[in-house]
């Protein structure tokens, strides 16, 4: 006698094993598609900004524009800060009228956010010789400050993109009158 | 009192031939027979001097059946009208034929004061236009052909009806003058008052039957709903009396009944809950009420209520699972500035397929998460439900199928669907529980040539706790919060002829995001894959390979 339980069994098994194969073979790509060096996340979902000079020679900053808006603003690599030997040594939010590493944005209408002109100050930067003032390039609201740079700003002489000084601001100004008016935006894409 | 006997053939003699007279009756007649026969037990039983007094009043005969508490089918027959009556109250007609007579009463001028001709069957229908159906019967057969026009397929069906409040008010009345008139005679101390049958039961009594009959299904608990809506253009005040430490206290709880301004006033028309409402305050109400406090004898009408027929399903759901195979359609419709944003999206490549087969008037998309445009989902698919509103007709099994198949057979494979099949209610509770797991197939790419060592590293890491600060490309939308998220297993897939690319399968908590667990959002999710393995990492395509749920899964 046939036991057709076990036969059942047995074409599940199959069944799903043939399932398996299929998904598996629409998830591997094919390697002669795929480019030598991809696009990273910032140069596929940003476009990014190049302030030179920013209100003082060497003062180079850039800021990554998002679709929906919101800005990363940081310290460009040829920044004159980079240039003393000891590199960054400290980071100091509390600049202006208050420490912006304490301002607490809460909820989807981000309460609590406050706004700032493309001059206002973000923070300092300090190296044994100098101190630094970085600027908010762009006017809008700060959302969230990097603050591990408090404890770790190391981090930025590092030059690794997600280490540098990297600060939300949610601005819906950019591309219009600031742009011609302050600086010479330029827009860095491959 | 009056010969019963003589007066009973007599009636007889009449209602047969008021049944001959009217057409349309899909009630055979030796059943009519029985509940003429019963309905002449029934009025026999009812105190004479009491059933005189509320005909002089104006209360038509159906009121005056279910004030007494007489419940059931009785209501339907055709026969009903005040010459039944009058073979109690032993009224005589004098010289007269009889069949005209009866043909005379049978069409009551006077609307009754009580319902407002509503148990009269007579009404405004939505052109203003004042209708009179002769009996249970004619009403039904217009609510059936309404049915029947707008092309639903039904199986069963419930009778909702909705009265004016004045008819309450109006009950309250009669009740008390009754109970302060008769309350000492002994068949009141039996309480029939108490029982009284509110006039939508009695409706509902009238129409049940014939609906059936002529609908071919039955009456009950039902998906179908056919609403008949009473209302009174004139305004009408719901006086709710409360009891107070002085004895009688109005509260007016709508316009003024002098008012006839059709603007200020326009339909009051009331739902269930208002009825309850009004019920209840004329529950409380005491018996040393003054007469003011209620109007008797009762307002005489001029004007039938407005009725409006409604015919409505309840929604109808469709369970099963989607796959998506394209990167470039959402899962929702998207439209940002008149702009479509991707070539299409599953909510309407579903829900186009299923609606117009049921004939609904719309319809609402449901799924269980969600996942980007440029997500595929893949493996056994992510569960759906799709809401059918007022759909006029429920495809079978077979046609369900049919449509699982059409929706898979698209040209364009943009979009599959499993397990297709209608749901009840049951299908939200499957859709809630809980937050699954997911299980995803990421494409990533390092910045230094992949090492054995490193699949290793990835694949110990169990149960592994990120935390997730809210990614910068939902940020706009979304609160700023830092989210503790559990990624429970990993493993390396190398990929044949690339030493920096690779698959990486992953399990995580639901809520976790997949690429920014990758990137790492610049520093903004740690761990993340660039942390674990010192270097630069980016993710090209995801694809989501399951979502562990129970619901709707291949039996």
């Amino acid at each position: 006698m046939k036991d057709h339980s076990v036969d059942h069994t047995i074409n599940l098994e199959h069944e799903q094993e043939q399932e398996q194969d299929s998904l598996h073979r629409i998830l591997v790509p094919d390697v002669r598609d795929l480019p030598l060096t991809p696009p990273s996340a910032i140069e596929s979902n940003f476009v990014s900004y190049f302030a030179p000079d920013f209100t003082k020679p060497g003062h180079d900053q850039y800021v990554y524009r998002h679709a929906n808006g919101l800005c990363v603003i940081g310290l460009a690599r040829t920044h004159v800060a980079f240039k003393d030997t000891s590199g960054i040594t400290a980071v100091d939010f509390n600049v202006g009228k208050s420490d912006r590493s304490g301002i607490k944005v809460t909820g989807k209408r981000k309460k609590n956010a406050q706004h700032f002109e493309s001059n206002s100050a973000l923070c300092k930067v300090n190296t044994d010789d100098a101190s630094y003032i970085v600027r908010c390039c762009v006017k809008g609201s700060l959302l969230e400050v990097n603050d591990r740079l408090i404890k770790q700003p190391g981090l930025l002489n590092s030059l690794i993109e997600k280490d540098t000084l990297l600060l939300s601001c949610q601005n819906q100004q950019i591309g219009s009158k600031s742009r011609g008016r302050y600086w010479a935006l330029k827009s860095i894409r491959n | 009192m009056a010969n019963a006997n003589t007066n009973n053939t007599e009636a007889e003699h009449v209602s047969i031939d008021s049944e001959a007279a009217h057409v349309i009756s899909a009630v055979e007649e030796c059943h009519d027979d029985d509940d003429v026969g019963a309905l002449h037990d029934v009025v026999q039983g009812l105190p004479s001097h009491a059933v005189k007094d509320l005909l002089s009043v104006g209360v038509c005969t159906r009121c005056i059946l279910r004030l007494f508490g007489i419940r059931g089918n009785i209501y339907s027959i055709s026969a009903i009208s005040p010459s039944i009556l009058n073979s109690v109250i032993g009224e005589q007609r004098h010289g007269e034929d009889i069949s005209s007579n009866s043909k005379e009463s049978e069409f009551e001028e006077v609307l009754c004061a009580l319902c407002l001709g509503i148990l009269q069957f007579t009404y405004c229908d939505d052109k203003e236009i004042p209708v009179k159906k002769e009996s249970a019967n004619d009403m039904a057969v217009a609510i059936s052909e309404l049915v029947k026009r707008e092309g639903y397929q039904i199986d069963s069906f419930s009778l909702e009806v909705s009265v004016p409040p004045i008819i309450l008010e109006n009950e309250h009345s009669v009740r008390l003058y009754m109970k302060r008139k008769y309350g000492t005679e002994p068949w009141f101390q039996g309480g029939p008052f108490s029982q009284s049958i509110s006039a939508k039961d009695a409706l509902k009594f009238s129409l049940a039957k014939p609906l059936e009959t002529l609908l071919d299904c039955k009456s009950g608990i039902s998906n179908f709903r056919i609403g008949l809506t009473f209302s009174h253009k004139a305004s009408k005040v719901v006086q709710s009396v409360a009891v107070s430490k002085q004895g009688c206290k109005r509260i007016k709880t709508g316009n003024s009944i002098d008012s006839l301004d059709d603007s200020v006033a326009g339909d009051i028309k009331c739902s269930d809950l208002a009825d309850a409402t009004v019920e209840r305050s004329f529950d409380g109400l005491q018996d040393n009420e003054s007469s003011e406090c209620f109007k008797f004898p009762l307002q005489k009408v001029n004007d039938a209520c407005h009725l409006v027929l409604l015919c409505q399903r309840t929604p109808i759901y469709f369970g099963g699972r989607y796959l998506k195979y394209s990167r470039n359609v959402s899962q929702t419709r998207w439209i940002i500035d008149d702009e479509r944003m991707g070539e299409a999206s599953v909510e309407e490549i579903i829900g186009s397929n299923i609606q117009p087969l049921c004939q609904g008037d719309n319809y609402k998309f449901h799924a269980a998460g969600r996942e980007d445009i440029d997500v595929r989902m893949l493996g056994s698919g992510r569960p759906f439900l799709v809401e059918v509103q007022n759909a006029h007709r429920i495809p079978s099994e077979a046609f369900v199928r049919e449509i699982e198949t059409n929706i898979n057979n698209l040209e364009n494979k943009l979009v599959g669907v499993k397990n297709l099949k209608v749901v009840g209610i049951e299908g939200w509770t499957m859709m809630r529980e809980g937050e699954a797991e997911k299980q995803y197939a990421a494409l990533v790419w390092i910045s230094r040539p992949l090492e054995d060592v490193d699949l290793d590293s990835i694949s110990s890491l169990k149960d592994m706790q990120i935390l997730q600060g809210t990614p910068i490309r939902v940020l706009h939308r979304r609160s700023p919060l830092q989210r503790e998220k559990i990624i429970h297993w990993m493993k390396i897939e190398r990929i044949g002829g690339s030493s920096q690319y690779f698959l990486l399968h992953l399990c995580t908590q639901a809520g976790t995001y997949i690429k920014e667990f990758v990137h790492g959002d610049l520093g903004r999710t740690h761990p993340s894959i660039g942390s674990i393995l010192g270097c630069r990492a980016e993710i090209l395509q995801l694809d989501v390979t399951d979502v562990k749920m129970d619901c709707f899964l291949t039996e």
